[in-house]
């Protein structure tokens, strides 16, 4: 008779070869399945920081709106002209002749410029400057996170639309660093709306010290001057036109009081805010040769090239900081840096010119809340 | 007074303005009020009464280990 019991004993089906069978599945999954795998979960990481970004935008873009009802006292409802303000491009002129490219920059860029103060001047129903270099400063902000949203949103459909594994893993990697410079710009709403001094903002404060109590001339767009003199030398002293959110043209008041007013400095000085490297600490200060100067590089390029053709020494005096310290209020540590800046200032005009000579002193940095 | 989140998100700063008498030197910490700026003009000074202007405004950890 058939024995039933005996033919199923002889099926080798025990729990070690249920293992093995299972441990031979998985690695036939993972093999073919793996970067599936990982770009669903990368799909999944990056849609959870895009929310966040999402969040940030809508939260600056509201802020944005809300200042210029309740402190602009925007007549009209400003909603939609703040949301066609934030899809605003700048068309960056083509770099295949380089040549005479940093003017075409500087003329896209100061036409950029202008646009922004007349329409926020239209928008609002007062022209205190404050308010309005402020507003100009928080559109500019919800410009850049509307920006950065698109951007990644971008990446992330395109990325989840091919199953571009690549894109997808690369986009996951940025997207900690994405954040905090997001979260560094949103938190920088707050500062600009009390109009307080942000991180940025140390070489205006240094140099304001130099200027209180002087004769003020304008010797660029929101650019001031003022001279004093230290030592036998004659310092020829600017800033941008605080305590408004300006950062001035530099660039522009250099080449003019060289050029034009016949300054011959026998040295200039530039105070500026630097980005510290990771383990740095804030407040910390640094010296070197140089333009120090950020931005899109016009500025940086005009002064380098009245300084070459003009033989003077550039010398710069960095005071250190995380970029969420340069937008967002001046920390103690950066406010408490400007007496040793200024001591710095002092020693470097003492080493590098003699009594009777002429040193210009620029304060690199939006000024807000720092007057002159 | 006004604070914004500090960088580690748990403690929040708080803003001051200083105001330094240009003639004796003293300082006063006090906080800080919207439409201060550096070098606007301050109180009198307490001690040789004459005009102060603030001279720094900075934020600060709320906590007193700084
Ligand atoms: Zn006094």
């Amino acid at each position: 008779m058939f024995n039933f019991s005996s033919v199923v004993l002889q099926v080798p089906f025990d729990t070690t070869s249920l293992i093995s069978v299972f441990w031979i599945g998985f690695i036939v999954i993972t093999f073919f399945y793996q970067t599936r795998l990982q770009s669903y979960l990368a799909l999944n990481d990056i849609s959870r920081g895009l929310n966040k970004l999402k969040v940030m935008k809508d939260k600056s873009r509201k802020e944005a709106i809300e200042y210029l009802v309740s402190v602009g006292k925007a007549p009209n409802d400003p909603t939609q002209r703040v949301d066609q303000f934030l899809d605003y491009v700048t068309i960056m002129p083509v770099d295949i002749d380089p040549a005479g490219l940093v003017g075409k920059i500087d003329h896209v860029v100061t036409t950029n410029n202008d646009r922004v103060r007349a329409e926020v001047g239209a928008l609002l129903s007062q022209n205190n400057p404050v308010t309005v270099s402020i507003s100009e400063n928080l559109l500019e902000v919800a410009t850049s996170l509307n920006m950065i949203h698109k951007i990644v949103r971008h990446f992330y459909l395109l990325g989840k639309k091919t199953n571009s594994y690549f894109t997808l893993i690369q986009l996951q990697m940025l997207m900690p660093m994405i954040i905090q410079e997001a979260d560094a710009l949103l938190n920088a709403v707050d500062s600009f709306k009390m109009g307080q001094p942000v991180g940025d903002g140390i070489g205006p404060v240094v140099v304001s010290k130099l200027m209180a109590g002087k004769e003020k001339r304008v010797v660029a767009k929101d650019t001031v001057m003022s001279m004093t003199e230290y030592k036998g030398r004659k310092l020829y002293v600017l800033k941008a036109d605080g305590p408004m959110a300006y950062v001035g043209q530099p660039g522009v008041a250099i080449r003019k009081v060289v050029e034009e007013m016949g300054v011959k400095p026998s040295a200039i000085v530039m105070i500026d805010a630097a980005l510290k490297l990771e383990g740095e600490k804030t407040g910390e200060i640094a010296e070197g040769v140089g333009a120090a100067i950020g931005g899109i590089g016009v500025e940086k390029f005009q002064i380098e090239e009245v300084a070459t053709k003009n033989s003077i020494p550039l010398y710069a005096i960095l005071v250190k900081q995380s970029i969420l310290e340069a937008i967002t209020v001046m920390r103690k540590e950066i406010a408490e840096a400007a007496d040793k800046v200024t001591q710095v200032l002092n020693r470097v005009i003492e080493e590098k010119t003699k009594e009777g000579d002429e040193v210009l002193v620029a304060g690199i940095g939006n000024t807000l809340g720092v007057a002159q | 007074m006004s604070s914004v989140p500090g960088a580690d998100k748990k403690s929040k700063l708080l803003v001051y303005s200083i105001e330094e008498c240009p003639v004796c030197g003293q300082k006063t910490k006090r906080a800080f009020v919207v439409g201060d700026y550096v070098t606007k003009e301050a109180a009198k000074c307490t001690k040789c009464s004459n005009q102060t202007r603030v001279s720094l405004v900075y934020a600060e950890s709320s906590k007193p280990s700084g």
